[in-house]
């Protein structure tokens, strides 16, 4: 065959001829060649393309999304490890809820937008550019895990998919146990009545037996003098009333009664044991520092620096409630507190505060350090506000008086472990005692140490 | 009559009874306060302020404040707050200067070298104490993102993730300070110093 390059220059030699039988022979001779060479290379590379993309193809599709246990049960661990942070089945997160997803778009599709979602939109693909402008631009991180992973993950979802979303399990166990609960408190109340019923009939059977026994007595005529006075007593309640020695007793007792309260209620003077006042909003530290144990640091940042624990601000409420419970009524009142929109999720300038009620008043009198006892002595909360984790509404649980805090002062061991300031005052303790160093010993019943 | 005299003593001594049980506290009657100006602080209280200019009226001492004895709140402070946020572009004395990265700054802030010097042997007893305050309810005490919250909320990340292994302490820092995604910004929580120890025990958390 006569390379191409050659004809090309045979061409040009004779192209200024008007006519030349050679160029014509030479059109007619090579022409076909040529055509027929362009057109082989073409036929190779289709081939190519199509055996190439068949074979990639064919890889792809044989990767069909597993329904094995395994998979799936492997697919759930990366998912949970890799995914959750953005992404849930039935709900949307920051992304998209990804039940379904492997029919929204193909596995093909999936497994490249899921390696580098950048790489896909940077492609122009449309549906990719639509995605990434409807979540804001917020970048998927690129996973970087292998093929077979991923196709775990989509088992996962598919799976998860089938099983539908998960409230509606919810919402019938829930019914369910409001209904066993109801039946057992109505089998309760027809226990009660039942007995009560019984109790009236016996006391009735009574009062007949003791009708028929009296009248049986009288009309004997056999009785002795006394047994006579026991069957004819009368019971004069007014006389009772009127002796002596009743109106006594009464009078008795009830000094002794209001002496007790007037005791009490002098006692409680000035202490607030029992304070629960109600709330602007109906928090409850019941869910969070009990169902949900968060510490009690992380709202009351104030309490291992501070000489007070402080109320938490908005922004404290709003590391989870942006999400959490965002139709809820209380937390609308925060919402409102702070002038933020849960739709478009921006703030406002029109604020207010929320005027939090103070349940631990300390008179001015005395001073306290929530530092000294938290950080310093390892104090747990609960020693002196009792068991807020199980409080709906919290109360003043410990009385807050001087004697309260004396007597602890003279209890507790003073925590000087791993403390070097306390060094010197536990040598000087040792030498004089061999008790253990209590607050008591080391200035804490003092006047000045509180009152100044 | 005599009677009835006697039904009035006893009716008089349960009306008696029940004004003195009522001196004590409850529900939303902090019952009857002894000395009560000690209660109320007539000076600036940051946090308990009385914003009822008659609040007190009845013992008052000083008749030319032209407010009760209880009332503690400064007019010139909107919704009258005596608590108020520190002056802007203001550093506290004995802190690092300011983080000056804002949010967008992630790369740039992910380079960013902890301070605290590498052989700090304390730091991870530290820092464990303040994840356990601040993050361990989301992460999880592992930090695989398996806390009690997390069962509420959605989208708690796995540090052990393989998005986050590598992640560098400045990252973490970052984000801690001002969130990212779901996360909400810690940074008006956790001091500067705390939020590095905790990034230098999350690096800890990951090798295990």
């Amino acid at each position: 065959m006569i390379p191409n390059k050659e004809f090309q220059k045979i061409s040009s030699t004779f192209i200024h001829t008007e006519f030349n039988p050679i160029l014509h022979l030479c059109e007619f001779d090579f022409k076909p060649l040529k055509y027929m060479s362009k057109k082989v290379t073409d036929l190779t590379k289709k081939v190519l393309i199509s055996v190439f993309s068949y074979l990639l193809v064919s890889v792809v599709f044989a990767q069909e999304i597993s329904s094995d246990e395994a998979v799936i049960a492997a697919g759930e661990a990366t998912f949970k490890a890799n995914c959750t942070q953005c992404h849930q089945v039935h709900k949307k997160v920051i992304g998209p809820a990804l039940a379904n997803v492997y029919d929204r778009q193909s596995v093909e599709w999936l497994i490249p937008w899921i390696q580098n979602s950048q790489k896909v939109i940077a492609s122009g693909d449309e549906y990719a550019v639509a995605l990434y402008e409807e979540y804001n631009k917020t970048q998927m991180t690129s996973y970087p895990g292998s093929v077979d992973d991923i196709m775990g993950i989509l088992a996962y979802i598919k799976a998860e998919t089938e099983k539908g979303p998960p409230v509606e399990e919810v919402a019938v166990a829930a019914a369910d146990g409001a209904e066993g609960d109801s039946v057992s408190s109505s089998y309760l109340t027809a226990i009660i009545i039942i007995l009560v019923v019984v109790l009236l009939l016996a006391l009735v059977a009574l009062v007949i037996a003791v009708n028929t026994l009296t009248k049986y007595l009288k009309e004997k005529k056999d009785l002795g003098e006394e047994e006579e006075e026991l069957v004819n007593q009368s019971f004069d309640l007014m006389a009772t009333l009127k002796s002596n020695s009743f109106i006594g007793a009464v009078v008795f007792v009830f000094t002794l009664l209001v002496l007790k309260t007037l005791i009490d209620g002098a006692f409680t003077i000035g202490v607030q044991t029992g304070y629960q006042p109600t709330q602007p909003i109906a928090f409850s530290h019941k869910i969070h520092a009990g169902q949900y144990e968060i510490d009690c640091q992380y709202c009351h940042t104030g309490v291992r620096k501070s000489k007070s624990a402080n109320i938490p601000s908005p922004n404290i409420c709003m590391n989870c409630h942006t999400q959490v419970k965002s139709e809820s009524e209380e937390i609308q009142k925060i919402y409102a507190a702070i002038d933020y929109d849960p739709s478009t999720q921006t703030y406002g300038t029109n604020t207010k505060p929320i005027e939090w009620v103070r349940v631990h008043n300390l008179p001015d009198l005395a001073y306290f350090n929530h530092s000294q006892h938290v950080a310093v002595a390892e104090i747990e909360c609960q020693t002196c506000h009792g068991p807020i984790e199980e409080m709906e509404v919290v109360y003043q649980y410990s009385n807050l008086t001087m004697g309260w805090c004396i007597n602890c002062h003279r209890d507790t061991d003073v925590n000087t472990k791993g403390n070097e300031y306390y060094n010197e005052l536990v040598k000087l303790h040792s030498e004089r005692s061999k008790e253990p160093m209590k607050v008591e010993d080391i200035g804490g019943l003092e006047c000045a140490k509180c009152h100044y | 009559m005599r009677m009835l005299k006697t039904t009035l003593n006893y009716i008089a001594f349960l009306v008696a009874g029940s004004f003195l049980v009522s001196c004590a506290a409850g529900e939303d009657d902090t019952g009857l306060e002894y000395s009560p100006q000690m209660y109320h602080a007539t000076s600036y209280e940051p946090l308990t302020q009385i914003v009822d200019e008659d609040a007190g009226n009845w013992l008052d001492s000083n008749d030319e404040d032209g407010h009760g004895e209880f009332y503690n709140s400064n007019p010139y402070n909107p919704y009258k707050m005596t608590m108020r946020e520190p002056v802007p572009n203001t550093v506290r004395r004995g802190q690092p200067l300011p983080y000056r990265y804002t949010v967008d700054d992630l790369e740039a802030a992910a380079l960013v070298e902890s301070p605290i010097p590498a052989d700090d042997a304390d730091v991870i007893a530290q820092g464990k104490e303040l994840y356990e305050s601040y993050c361990q309810h989301c992460h999880g005490a592992k930090g695989e993102g398996d806390g009690k919250v997390a069962e509420a909320y959605a989208g708690v990340a796995n540090l052990k993730g393989a998005a986050y292994v590598e992640l560098s302490e400045g990252y973490i820092f970052h984000v801690i300070t001002y969130g990212r995604n779901l996360m909400g910004a810690h940074g008006s929580q956790v001091s500067p110093e705390d939020r590095w120890r905790i990034a230098r025990y999350v690096k800890e958390l990951q090798k295990k």
